[in-house]
């Protein structure tokens, strides 16, 4: 298997908080990683690193071999992110936004098209997909979001807390469209959630963070055995108040 | 009740707002002083009288000497020289021409005799030119008045009641021409004050627009999923700026057509309700004293101005695409516009109410470090032929948009725009998304 993310001793620091202290993961192609950790525990600081957006005060992490410190522009192009609670441009309909974000990536004609309709497909919206997105329920902007985020089959696909604020129905979609993509595209995808069952249903392995460090690492069988727990919740809670 | 009120109160009293209404505190004042500096100094020249006494008798020594006893401030000189260069020499704004043989046609009473009033026009402000314009000839006029009705016996009143004619003659750019000054400003007023107001409000629509347009993508997350796309930020900005140019410009155009047809129909109206022929005479008759007295804006000339409004908005839309980047939400974006709202207003309402080429040095120095002066003043600069001072706030411009530019990218391309904004609370917790 190929690496499509490896993270070497990453640190952020805001001000006198250290917000991520000396992290270092891999992620394999097609697989999918979650990240858990309370809040502020350093998740969206090490997602907004990886999606360039942030600049690491120490360490680096190289996508599909491109450095986000070296070559951010390159990272750029091979990965996809979505933020928590992204939403999308209200006065488009969101097959003009699918094609307004295959535009960003794809310069081919052909490209963009095939780009279009794997989104089209991706998220499910039918019809509604001429509707303008200010008419969306939450649910539907998700499923919209998730899907311009995969559509474009990325070596890295940045996921914060893709199902926060989605009833059961919509979250399910959302994770079976998550793992599809993984199988079926060999997409990496790195998550963040509060969700211990979507991260326990969803991800191949997880680390469980606190105050920018990981705690524990592995599959959730792995971590269940070591923390002698029945739920990744229960690992959770060990993992925590054990540090 | 209380409580709702004090929450409302937090919420609308933030450090912004309190900051914002600091520096709008500190401005107002310096405009009042610039104002009241203005206002006495043209105030003061009205109690001036300048005469140019090319008689030189006993009669006209004699109006010197009453006007005097009635206060004013009375200065003479009986060189005959151009006006131009008496103007210049003496450093007079306006004079009343005595001319050779006037005291002895008013004497033998048997012809109306002509008093030229010359002003050296140096502003297109019709504001600051009805302060500035003097009304001395008609003082000395009063005076001839009197001193004939006390000094003379005669039953030929309709001359007593109208001894003097006036004629307007205007001195501008080391040239002098018969015209009336005000009519002379009212004619390029139109294109003098259209220009700054449109650009008042192209400043104010773009950097409006644009403060919102990117508050709205940071609340809506747009803008990281933007920034993490393969899009050169140069290009996001560039695109930004562009598509908020063209909404200001659509409003710039719709506003100017309407203004200038409103101003075109008073044009009209007046004209048709004076006489259309003799309008119309005079408005040639205007033109070609504009274009002898140099205050005709060549092409090229416009040319450069309209270089100087697109340089003020790219300014203007450049600073707002750093305020938009710094702002947390829409709600912060209404406060984020002050600093460009009050540094376009000043100079504004400065170049409407004096003449900011001609202000005291402290004040001008100040005033040509904002940007956007330059472009206020670049007609009054190309008539009065202060090219230097023209193309130097265009170079000023240049590289204050350059400048700008540089600091904006520089901007989209580190963590600030995610962990600092312009009202720090809570920034760390923002920075970490919130939530982690």
């Amino acid at each position: 298997m190929t690496i499509a993310l490896d993270v070497q001793h990453l640190a952020k620091s805001y001000g006198k908080k250290q917000a991520v202290k000396d992290v270092s993961f891999q992620i394999q192609e097609g697989e999918i990683f979650g990240l858990m950790g309370m809040n502020g525990a350093g998740k969206t600081t090490i997602l907004r690193m990886l999606a360039t957006l942030l600049k690491p005060d120490s360490g680096d992490a190289l996508i599909d071999g491109n450095s986000i410190v070296k070559h951010p522009e390159k990272v750029r192009a091979c990965i996809s992110y979505l933020p928590d609670e992204a939403g999308a441009y209200k006065t488009m309909t969101g097959k003009n936004y699918l094609a307004f974000i295959a535009g960003l990536y794809f310069k081919d004609q052909q490209e963009q098209k095939n780009c279009i309709t794997l989104g089209e497909e991706i998220c499910g919206l039918g019809d509604a997909l001429g509707q303008k997105i200010n008419t969306y329920s939450r649910g539907m902007t998700r499923k919209l979001v998730l899907a311009r985020t995969v559509m474009i089959k990325p070596k890295l696909a940045i996921l914060d807390e893709p199902t926060s604020g989605l009833d059961v129905l919509n979250s399910l979609d959302i994770r079976k469209t998550i793992r599809k993509c993984a199988e079926t595209y060999g997409t990496a995808f790195l998550l963040s959630s509060h969700h211990m069952l979507e991260v326990s249903t969803t991800a191949n392995r997880c680390a469980i963070m606190k105050d920018g460090m990981f705690l524990a690492e592995g599959s959730p069988q792995e971590l269940l055995v070591k923390y002698q727990a029945e739920s990744l919740e229960e690992a959770f809670e060990k993992a925590v108040k054990s540090s | 009740m209380k409580n709702l009120l004090k929450k409302e109160l937090s919420e609308l009293l933030n450090k912004q707002m309190l900051l914002g209404l600091l520096v709008s505190f500190i401005l107002i004042i310096m405009l009042g002083f610039v104002m009241t500096s203005t206002v006495s100094g043209t105030l003061e020249t009205g109690e001036e009288i300048h005469i140019i006494d090319l008689d030189n008798t006993e009669f006209t020594q004699q109006i010197i000497t009453r006007l005097e006893e009635k206060g004013y401030l009375v200065e003479f000189t009986t060189e005959n020289k151009p006006y131009e260069i008496i103007l210049e020499e003496q450093n007079w704004n306006e004079a009343v021409v005595l001319p050779e043989g006037i005291t002895d046609n008013l004497l033998s009473e048997n012809q109306t005799c002509e008093l030229n009033s010359i002003t050296a026009l140096k502003t297109t402000s019709t504001m600051n030119f009805a302060f500035a314009d003097s009304s001395s000839a008609e003082f000395v006029n009063n005076m001839i008045k009197i001193l004939l009705s006390e000094q003379f016996l005669t039953d030929n009143l309709a001359f007593l009641e109208n001894p003097i004619m006036i004629t307007d003659y205007t001195v501008a750019n080391g040239k002098s021409i018969q015209a009336n000054s005000i009519s002379l400003v009212s004619s390029m007023a139109i294109f003098d004050q259209l220009m700054p107001l449109l650009l008042f409000m192209l400043v104010i629509l773009t950097s409006q627009t644009i403060i919102t347009a990117i508050a709205t993508e940071k609340t809506d997350k747009t803008l990281e999923t933007l920034l993490s796309a393969p899009v050169p930020r140069s290009v996001i900005i560039g695109a930004k700026m562009l598509s908020a140019f063209i909404v200001a410009l659509i409003y710039a155009i719709v506003y100017g057509l309407g203004f200038l047809t409103a101003l075109l129909f008073t044009v009209d109206s007046t004209a048709e309700n004076i006489n259309i022929s003799s309008a119309f005479s005079d408005m040639i008759h205007i033109q070609e004293a504009t274009q002898t007295l140099g205050l005709q804006i060549p092409v090229l000339g416009w040319a450069g101005v309209i270089i100087q409004l697109l340089l003020t908005v790219g300014i203007s839309l450049t600073a707002s695409m750093m305020l938009g980047g710094l702002v947390e939400d829409a709600k912060g974006s209404q406060t984020a516009s002050l600093p460009i709202l009050i540094f376009t207003m000043f100079p504004y309402i400065l170049s409407m109410i004096s003449d900011i080429r001609n202000l005291e040095l402290p004040v001008r120095i100040l005033l040509y470090c904002i940007p956007f002066t330059h472009t206020f003043i670049a007609t009054g600069c190309l008539r009065f032929h202060q090219t230097g001072l023209f193309l130097a706030g265009m170079v000023y411009q240049i590289i204050f948009l350059v400048a700008i530019a540089f600091c904006a990218l520089k901007l989209y391309q580190s963590d600030i725009l995610f962990v600092h904004s312009l009202s720090k609370k809570n920034k760390i917790l923002k920075s970490q998304g919130g939530n982690s």
